[in-house]
């Protein structure tokens, strides 16, 4: 008889699935043979290291010992890992909450589910550090490179937040399975893992366009004002960052606190995860009524019969809009920045038009996959009896309707400011709101809505193209809310841009 | 039935991914008719099937439904036919009713003629108490039945189902076997694909096996039975017969072929 799986087979496993995950993350879902891998990351790490030295040179160079200034650099920079810890590691917990992937075979073994879960949150841990030492690595490396081996410690240190980040993200989630219930807290914890993820560098950023009118979130860590309020260099509130310069007894109380906070929250989840995956997986088998005074069946065109289902699906998944809207949280910094810099002297139109702009074009990317890639039914739409060319048009429709909903308010508001700058803005949007359906069409994928967060992995040109379409159609409205004639650059730039996402369109 | 319009006419269809999938397949499908499409795994049915409802694109060959040519006039031809995959894929957050009322536009109809019918067949199919549920809890089954209500509230001429009854219970599968019997009683022509050799051998017209991408055999039960040269065998029988056949001529075409390299 084979006895029932043991930890460390299980760990394995884990391991297994977890390395392929990150292959697909990676490769965007190509097939990329492991030496191309191998090859990718050797570049990624050099390019990085590079980076590392070209930050670090200069802190090195003036370094005259450990003050508080090196302290408030090192501990922003772990608060810094830790939010994009706690929210991958959040995202990690509600995906295996919810993902119905092993979880009916794991709960029907006769292994003991508490020991395979507690595998299970080991393994988010040690993931969540490795994704982050991806980024931190380098800097560590170059800091043992150009001060001392003692910087080696930051490797400890990393370890331990991702424990703490986990241990946190675990009883986050728990409670807000408790608080909230298991049908809200999938949307919930998700809003809140993007958020988090966010709202460090956001926070930085606003903080420093104020104060020091820069978007350098640098401007913060390094000013004075920080230096001198900040807590004395031998503060408990330093113990972290003391470990990560090699301080070997604050390395070994962050580890072992990190690590009894790991435990204890490692055994909590365990023990209500059973209980808690059971609650969650039921979600699915939930009723939701749908009743309307409307009856859905109406005299429509075909055209019509698309753009309708389009937007009754947007509608119906406040997750999705959520996912596309958090996009434009990121958008607060450059607007802050604008309206700190040019205030005064630039019309409030010139100002809003540019941040107006590139949210439509985020926007309008997003929901341009979702209603050109993501269809869940594609074989019932390739089979009616549809032009192909009617449904594309029926679905840019559909995105086009959505974006201008959106704008058109906003359009109205700045017209009061300025009929010129209102007018710009409206045609920068639907520029930017076309680039970005463009793009989605020329690197369409079929896919399932429920892959909308991998869409930016399965295309990093496209998204990469969306983002340079956003800023160069913001330039173009901006330049064109001012009315001048030096438009036609930022206008070319567009042309340029689009012109290349199409030479790297698959055909 | 010799003069009988065709519902489907294929003729020398090809398709290759990496080797040949549909090789130089020939098939006509008279209306009115129950065909019953049999094979292994990997024969190349669905592959054949999909590029008869114009989800693939063929390599070369003619196919032509209801008399249209769906190389030629692909609208035409959709519009007289409905295809049912083995995975019902419908919208999680649409309720049946309204998962109808967006086919019944695609397919350009009336509106208070689709209504009547969606409710219809939601209540033939056990669906009525469910009509106004997202389908996001619905299991296999229901969804199943969902996705072959949308199939036939056009009235479609010809309707391809590629293994509809997988994950049926043992009730809803009589359900969909007496709609699709009723279906063929009224003229529609049904063409299926199934594993399942007893629900073909009781249900089928005609029966035709694919193999490798080829028809390596076609006929009611009892012709097959015939050429079998035993009239009391089953249809399982008969296949696994016809199917090992077809596999050692290829096992002895391919040692022929290496005989002949090696001369």
């Amino acid at each position: 008889m084979i006895p029932t799986a043991s930890l460390s087979w299980f760990a394995g496993h884990e391991f297994t699935l977890a390395w392929r995950d990150w292959v697909t993350l990676m490769s965007g879902g190509r097939k990329l043979r492991d030496r191309a891998i191998l090859i990718g990351m050797g570049v990624f790490a050099l390019a990085m290291h590079g980076f590392a030295y070209f930050v670090l040179k200069g802190t090195f160079a003036s370094l005259q010992g450990i003050d508080v200034g090196l302290l408030v650099m090192i501990s922003a920079s772990l608060i810094l890992t830790f939010t994009m810890m706690l929210s991958q590691a959040m995202e990690q917990i509600t995906r295996a909450f919810y993902s119905r992937d092993d979880l009916d075979l794991i709960l029907s073994s006769p292994a003991p589910a508490q020991d395979l879960f507690t595998v299970r949150i080991v393994m988010m841990a040690l993931t969540t550090a490795l994704m982050s030492a991806l980024m931190v690595a380098p800097f560590i490396n170059v800091a043992v490179a150009l001060g001392g081996v003692q910087w080696l410690a930051g490797y400890g240190v990393v370890i331990a937040v991702s424990g703490v980040a986990t241990g946190v993200a675990v009883l986050l989630t728990l409670l807000l399975f408790h608080s909230v219930g298991a049908k809200r807290t999938r949307l919930i914890a998700q809003i809140m893992a993007a958020i988090v993820g966010a709202s460090f560098i956001i926070g930085l950023q606003v903080v420093a366009i104020v104060s020091y009118g820069s978007i350098s979130r640098f401007s913060v860590i390094n000013s004075d004002a920080l230096s001198t309020s900040a807590p004395a260099v031998e503060s408990l509130w330093w113990l972290p960052a003391h470990a990560a310069t090699g301080n070997l007894s604050a390395l070994f109380i962050s580890m072992l606190v990190a690590g009894l906070f790991f435990a204890v929250a490692t055994r909590a989840g365990a023990n209500a995860f059973q209980k808690t995956v059971l609650e969650a997986l039921s979600v699915s088998v939930d009723k939701v009524s749908q009743t309307s005074a409307k009856s859905p069946f109406q005299i429509r065109s075909k055209h019509s019969a698309l753009m309708h289902k389009e937007l009754m699906l947007l509608s119906r998944d406040p997750w999705l809009v959520s996912q596309t809207l958090m996009q434009i949280l990121y958008l607060i910094p450059p607007a802050l920045l604008l309206w700190v810099k040019y205030g005064e002297t630039a019309s409030l139109s010139v100002i809003l038009a540019p941040v107006i702009v590139m949210a439509v074009g985020q926007l309008a990317g997003g929901l341009a996959w979702l209603t050109i890639s993501g269809e869940d039914a594609p074989d019932l739409v390739a089979t009616a009896p549809v032009r192909p060319i009617a449904l594309l048009g029926a679905k840019v429709s559909a995105v086009l309707v959505l974006v201008m909903t959106l704008v058109t308010p906003l359009v109205f508001g700045i017209a009061l400011m300025s009929v010129w700058g209102a007018a710009m803005t409206f045609l920068g949007a639907l520029l930017a709101a076309s680039c970005a359906i463009l793009i989605q069409l020329w690197f369409r994928a079929q896919s399932k809505r429920s892959n909308f967060r991998r869409r930016q992995v399965a295309s990093k040109a496209s998204t990469f193209c969306e983002a340079f379409a956003s800023i160069s159609c913001a330039l173009t409205a901006a330049v064109a809310a001012m009315g001048s004639f030096a438009v036609v650059v930022p206008a070319l730039l567009v042309v340029l841009v689009m012109g290349i996402a199409w030479l790297l369109s698959p055909r | 039935m010799a003069n009988a319009p065709h519902a489907l006419e294929i003729k020398d269809l090809h398709k290759t991914f990496v080797e040949p999938a549909v090789d130089g397949l020939s098939l006509t499908i008279t209306a009115g008719e129950f065909y019953a499409l049999l094979g292994p795994n990997g024969a190349g049915k669905t592959t054949t099937l999909r590029m008869v409802a114009g989800l693939l694109n063929k390599d070369a060959g003619n196919i032509k439904v209801c008399g249209i040519d769906a190389g030629l006039e692909p609208i035409a031809a959709k519009q007289v036919m409905a295809w049912v995959p083995d995975e019902p894929l419908i919208y999680d957050k649409l309720t049946p009713m309204e998962y109808l009322a967006f086919v019944a536009g695609l397919w350009g109809m009336n509106a208070d003629v689709a209504k009547l019918k969606a409710v219809k067949l939601l209540t033939q199919f056990g669906l009525g108490a469910h009509a106004d549920e997202r389908c996001q809890g619905f299991s296999k089954g229901m969804r199943q039945k969902v996705a072959l209500a949308g199939a036939l509230i056009h009235d479609p001429k010809l309707i391809i189902l590629d293994e509809p009854l997988t994950g049926l219970d043992a009730g809803s599968a009589r359900q969909v076997k007496s709609v699709l019997r009723n279906l063929v009683s009224q003229g529609v022509t049904v063409i299926m694909t199934t594993h399942i050799l007893e629900v073909a051998e009781r249900m089928a017209d005609r029966i035709g096996v694919i193999a490798k991408g080829r028809l390596i055999a076609q006929g009611t039960l009892q012709e097959l039975r015939e050429t079998s040269g035993d009239t009391g065998k089953s249809l399982e029988d008969i296949f696994l017969e016809i199917v090992k056949d077809s596999s050692e001529e290829s096992a002895t075409r391919l040692e022929q072929g290496e005989e002949a390299n090696a001369a």
